[in-house]
């Protein structure tokens, strides 16, 4: 297990995380304005791809064509596929949601999946059940060696347009008109509406921005893995939903955090072996003391009123923190306690009984060092990351969106 | 009397079999305070989402300086120039003090993405105006938001400034009638007195003013007409003191048995 072979497979999981985000946010976008999964998002992502494959297929570029004008088809190709894409998600939501907006939420629901369903049978109708290969004329293919690890340029390409896209949306959302409808708009519609904000046209908005980013992913996802077939938006749709999820629904940083240590789940739990993956355990155990000793403690004591906080007390909230279970089960049933250290106590043994369990599968581990998973395990792997992550903190890595009116 | 600014003819609006507002109608004129009043579940604030575009009547029409309003959009009658504030408070939370006045805003401003993203002069100047006029607004109360906490998000706020800035958002619209549903519902005294002065003072620089109220002092204090509600329909409409005698009105609020040991 050497570091190129460590290294090539971060940036791959990067690589396959960056494109999850890009199709998590479209989703995660959706959810903060309408409080609806859009899961016609996954096919949205494939036809965007299936545009920008045949638009270069009935273009006719070959190895022959010179670069220049690669490019410029290439940029036709990208431009075709986001204004159809765009349409269609502008589309989906006027066709299939709106007329629903006042219905209840598993209607709307219903509908997503129907016309996820309708479009993937459209996409079968059109181009037929065989996959689109993409030209390769268009793909870069050559190779940069950094840290003794051969990246592909398509790797480091896909990483760096995420980012820039990633970049542009934040600022959309922040320093734009449009982006304060939309951040209006997901805290309180009739608020918002009730202040000028035309909600429709933001609703709207909102969909062809997810779109058009889902469009790139498929374009990138064909570049990348040279084809695609009409139900490979399912699998990604769902992937990126996950991703969502684990960053927090409605949360856009969240998007693509989530994205990113699904892909690296990915990749690591079927690359490495189980000697180099206990080290993850290692940092999460780490992780897990500094909450446990350091993190909790001081925020129970900042929760203390002024007048109660004596150093006698501070230091038996530590004590209950540090000496967790022992303390803990004392406080839980042999005496008497106020609220504040009962809860520090039931909180307490939840973060050791966290760490023991870190703990156990480190060294399960490093024991069985040279096991690998096979790479059939990748999706188990992932959503095992995904429920144990989730267990912890229910509202994902980063918090969701919360609907807070004050 | 001249033209009424608000002019709210036999509008009905029920939910099922339940006539929230029925037959309702009163008009509204320029530079006047107007007080909204009824027991609970009289369709008070039903009435002000009636007028806010947020239901459509079922039947009778509203005309705001003239023209029917009933059926627009909310953003559309905000527009022409009808704000709101709410009973329980709905800022926009996670967006800073400033944000809030600014998004109050949003319907006078132009600037698509496209302009944001070459940043067009149009679109900065556009930009800086508003800025410089949300800071005016919001001095409008004086010493509540110094300029620390412009940056802070609104879920920061005490709960009488969340009310001033819902307040100073509903202003940014620059509406000629501010529909207020219970300016002073949790304030102690002495903010009740400052809201009643700050009301009064709103009408003294040119606009026109709705509200919903159930505390008896800032009635009386502040409202030049009074109109009392029970189950959806006028019951009496005329100076504070006349109303708050009336026999109707009293009997709406106490009961039967109630107005008979009152009188």
């Amino acid at each position: 297990m050497t570091l190129e072979h460590i290294f090539g497979l971060t940036v791959s999981g990067l690589t396959v995380g960056m494109i999850y985000a890009l199709i998590a946010l479209g989703y995660t976008m959706v959810y903060g304005v309408l409080q609806l999964i859009n899961f016609a998002h996954g096919e949205v992502f494939t036809i965007g791809g299936y545009i920008a494959a045949s638009t270069l297929i009935w273009i006719g570029v070959d190895a022959t064509t010179p670069l220049a004008v690669k490019f410029a088809y290439f940029g036709l190709a990208l431009l075709v596929s986001l204004v159809l894409t765009a349409t269609l998600g502008f589309l989906i939501e006027r066709i299939a949601y709106r007329p629903l907006r006042n219905r209840s939420r598993i209607i709307a629901l219903l509908s997503a999946i129907g016309t996820s369903i309708f479009l993937q049978n459209l996409l079968v109708i059109v181009f037929g059940p065989q996959p689109i290969i993409m030209p390769t004329a268009v793909v870069p293919t050559g190779f940069v060696e950094i840290f003794g690890a051969r990246i592909r340029v398509l790797q480091i390409t896909i990483i760096v347009v995420s980012l820039l896209l990633m970049a542009l949306l934040t600022w959309i959302v922040k320093g734009t008109r449009m982006g304060k409808a939309m951040r209006a708009t997901s805290q309180d519609r009739e608020a918002a509406e009730m202040m000028g904000i035309e909600t429709n046209l933001t609703i709207s908005f909102t969909f062809v921005v997810g779109s058009a980013l889902a469009a790139i992913g498929g374009f990138l996802v064909a570049m990348y893995y040279g084809s695609l077939q009409f139900n490979t938006g399912f699998l990604y749709g769902l992937k990126a939903f996950t991703a969502a999820v684990l960053g927090g629904i409605g949360n856009i940083p969240g998007a693509v955090v989530g994205s990113l240590v699904l892909g690296l789940a990915e990749n690591w739990g079927v690359g490495l072996n189980l000697g180099v993956l206990a080290w993850l355990f290692v940092g999460g155990l780490l992780l897990g003391l500094y909450f446990q000793l350091v993190r909790a403690p001081r925020f129970r004591i900042d929760h203390i009123a002024e007048e109660f906080r004596t150093p006698a007390y501070e230091r038996r909230v530590r004590d209950v923190y540090r000496f967790a279970p022992v303390v803990a089960l004392k406080t839980l049933f042999a005496e008497r306690t106020d609220a504040l250290l009962y809860v520090s106590a039931q909180h307490a043994v939840r973060l050791t009984a966290a760490n023991v369990i870190l703990l156990g599968l480190a060294v399960l581990f490093f024991v069985n060092g040279d096991v690998q998973f096979a790479s059939k395990w990748q999706h188990v792997i992932s959503f095992a990351v995904l429920m144990a992550i989730l267990m912890f903190r229910p509202s994902g890595i980063l918090g969701e969106h919360i609907q807070e009116k004050v | 009397m001249s033209e009424p600014i608000l002019d709210v003819r036999a509008t009905t609006k029920s939910f099922g079999g339940l006539k929230a507002v029925n037959n309702l109608s009163f008009e509204v004129y320029e530079g006047e305070i107007v007080s909204l009043i009824g027991p609970n579940g009289s369709g008070k604030t039903t009435t002000f989402n009636v007028i806010t575009g947020l239901y459509e009547p079922d039947s009778g029409d509203i005309l705001f300086k003239g023209e029917s309003i009933a059926g627009l959009s909310p953003a559309k009658v905000y527009e022409r120039g009808v704000a709101r504030t709410f009973q329980m408070l709905r800022l926009f939370a996670a967006m800073s003090v400033l944000e809030n006045v600014l998004v109050g805003m949003h319907g006078r401003t132009r600037a698509n993405v496209l302009d944001c993203m070459l940043r067009t002069p149009r679109m900065r100047r556009e930009e800086d105006a508003s800025i410089v006029r949300a800071r005016e607004i919001l001095e409008y109360f004086p010493g509540r938001f110094p300029e620390v906490r412009h940056a802070q998000p609104a879920s920061s706020l005490s709960y009488a400034n969340r009310r001033r800035l819902e307040l100073a958002r509903a202003l940014a619209g620059e509406p000629s009638l501010l529909l207020l549903d219970e300016p002073v519902a949790g304030m102690n005294p002495a903010e009740s007195l400052e809201v009643m002065r700050q009301i009064r003072d709103l009408r003294d620089r040119g606009y026109t003013i709705l509200m919903i109220e159930h505390d008896m002092k800032v009635i009386m204090g502040a409202s030049d007409r009074v109109i009392a509600m029970d189950h959806g329909i006028k019951i009496a409409e005329g100076a504070p003191t006349d109303v708050a005698n009336d026999p109707a009105v009293v009997e709406a609020y106490l009961g039967r048995r109630g107005a008979d040991t009152a009188s």
